[in-house]
């Protein structure tokens, strides 16, 4: 008796159970389509769903907003800028952190990954301070400075993750060989951290295209990012320009997961368990 | 040894950056905070007098509202993406082809790390008080423009991304857990539901707190979602730092905040760490 109830309680539960996993898989999507959608919208305003006709309008309007061209222009050198310091000083430290003691590596570490941990408007508030007092007012530096110290920490952690991924006896194969240490880590170590490498600026890259909480208070009036440009102008005229740039954006993410998979596997990032 | 040395010069460039940009930002906004501000100036004067004024504002019941506010929407929205997360997660692990598992996994990445700008943007184009759901909202009796409907978006806002970013950390965990537990259970005669509820569940205790962990600390330090769901009505602690900086230039009690913010932030992390460290060490 107490079987069946409890076998019965189960069937519920196994329908509920399906019923809230669809709702959330809709609450996931639906707004993305519906923004898809009306990015296609053929009416010069923002109506009711669904559009009467479509047309490539809203994508033209966003391409002759200067703001928005202007900020997408800054993103871009922001982010080549950023990523690529990143990238350098991500390879330099975790090349020093492979050969230190597993103690002092755990302290560097716990340093190195601390802004992850620092809410991102203090570190933009305390950055503007900072640079204020020392005179810098450009935007764009001030704006390099807050995208380097976001993005260091990922490409630190994850070139390190892929340096200490690898085989020991392969750097002491290039060593038993002749190579000194230098050349054993960049001739065998480095090229096998590639994955690490990778993944880390795909990380440092997306961190850098979507900030927004740092950016903002870095900008001046002339120097903004694309995405301080898009909060700004959300928050004043809510038009359909911007659904366009949102189904950019999403495009480029896909874009760069896709590349991430391509190389290092989404499937590895994630992890695989004991039972799978 | 001699390796070990030769590797402390290549640290010399990180160094350089995190006490330029980070460290000493991070101390000198700790200055910041207890410098008197005089109304009208942009930021304090370069050797203003030391007080506590700034902190003592904070005090007021307007400001511990907001916090209580970001607390409250934060711990909802973390709680809730837990519940909804957990199922899907073990639902990909267990049901799913690895074909599909695959799939799933993109699609969350894909989710996760969507632009903050999208989801703010879609959700208030879907959800929002022009949105295609108006009609349906005031058939049901709510305003799309009360407070308590713009609370909710916020966290819908919130669990936009909490949800696919707990999923994922769950999938690693569930992977993990020994499907025969689950078996041996229902084959001595205990429900499903039972069997979940005391194995799958304990055993997933540590991948809960850490997902809950993600997106408490993601949560409480919010800036743009807040910023254009809550319209103005709702705001997090992060957004009142930058409207002090924005509206006013009272650097010193934006400062205060921030270092309020941060505080926060970091007795999350350290409890939690305790936590998670004291029963899995």
């Amino acid at each position: 008796m107490e079987l069946t109830s409890g076998r019965a309680i189960d069937g519920g539960l196994h329908l509920a159970g399906v019923a809230v996993m669809g709702l959330v898989v809709l609450f996931l999507v639906v707004p993305l389509l519906v923004t898809a959608v009306m990015a296609f919208d053929a009416r010069p305003y923002l109506g009711p769903l669904p559009p009467p006709g479509l047309s490539i309008r809203w994508f033209v309007q966003f391409f002759s907003d200067d703001t928005f061209l202007r900020g997408l222009a800054t993103s871009i050198e922001l982010a080549a800028g950023a990523v690529s310091a990143s990238l350098l000083v991500g390879v330099v430290t975790a090349a020093a952190l492979h050969r230190l003691s597993f103690g002092a590596r755990q302290v560097l570490m716990t340093l190195f990954l601390s802004p992850l941990i620092v809410p991102p408007v203090v570190i933009g508030f305390a950055l503007l301070l900072f640079l204020s007092a020392q005179g810098l007012t450009n935007g764009f530096w001030r704006l390099l400075c807050g995208h380097i110290i976001i993005t260091v920490p990922y490409t630190i952690r994850a070139t390190l993750a892929g340096v200490s991924g690898i085989d020991r006896s392969l750097t002491e194969a290039a060593l038993a060989l002749g190579a000194t240490e230098r050349h054993a880590f960049w001739d065998v170590t480095l090229p096998l951290a590639r994955t690490g490498i990778i993944s880390g600026a795909i990380f440092a890259l997306a961190v850098s295209m979507d900030d927004v909480s740092v950016s903002i208070m870095l900008t001046d009036s002339r120097t903004y990012t694309l995405p301080v440009a898009l909060v700004s102008s959300m928050r004043a005229n809510f038009d359909l320009s911007l659904a366009a740039a949102s189904v950019m954006l999403t495009g480029v993410t896909i874009v760069l997961m896709l590349v991430l998979d391509r190389f290092v596997g989404v499937n590895r990032i994630i992890g695989q368990g004991m039972f799978r | 040894m001699r390796a070990e040395r030769q590797a402390y010069p290549l640290l010399v460039p990180a160094g350089l950056i995190f006490s330029a940009f980070f460290f000493v930002p991070m101390i000198g906004l700790f200055v910041e905070s207890f410098r008197l501000y005089i109304p009208g100036n942009i930021g304090s004067a370069a050797n203003a007098p030391f007080t506590f004024a700034n902190y003592a504002e904070l005090l007021t019941p307007s400001f511990g509202g907001y916090l209580l506010q970001t607390v409250r929407i934060s711990l909802f929205a973390s709680l809730a993406g837990l519940v909804f997360a957990f199922p899907l997660a073990w639902w990909i692990t267990r049901r799913f082809s690895p074909r599909w598992r695959a799939i799933a996994v993109g699609f969350l990445a894909v989710l996760m790390f969507l632009s903050v700008l999208v989801r703010t943007y879609a959700l208030e184009l879907t959800f929002g008080s022009a949105g295609p759901f108006r009609q349906t909202l005031l058939a049901l009796g709510v305003a799309p423009n009360g407070r308590a409907y713009i609370e909710f978006l916020v966290g819908a806002g919130l669990l936009h991304y909490i949800i696919p970013m707990s999923a994922l950390t769950l999938l690693a965990t569930i992977q993990n857990v020994d499907p025969r537990l689950v078996d041996a259970a229902q084959a001595l005669g205990a429900p499903g539901w039972r069997a979940h509820l005391t194995i799958t569940i304990p055993l997933c205790t540590r991948g809960l707190l850490t997902a809950f962990l993600f997106a408490f600390s993601y949560s409480i330090s919010a800036f743009v979602i807040p910023m254009i769901l809550g319209k103005g009505r709702v705001l997090f602690i992060s957004n009142l730092a930058y409207n002090r900086f924005s509206e006013i230039a009272d650097y010193p009690s934006g400062a205060a905040i921030s270092i309020v913010l941060f505080a926060v932030a970091l007795a999350l992390i350290y409890v939690a760490s305790r936590y998670i460290g004291r029963r899995w060490s």
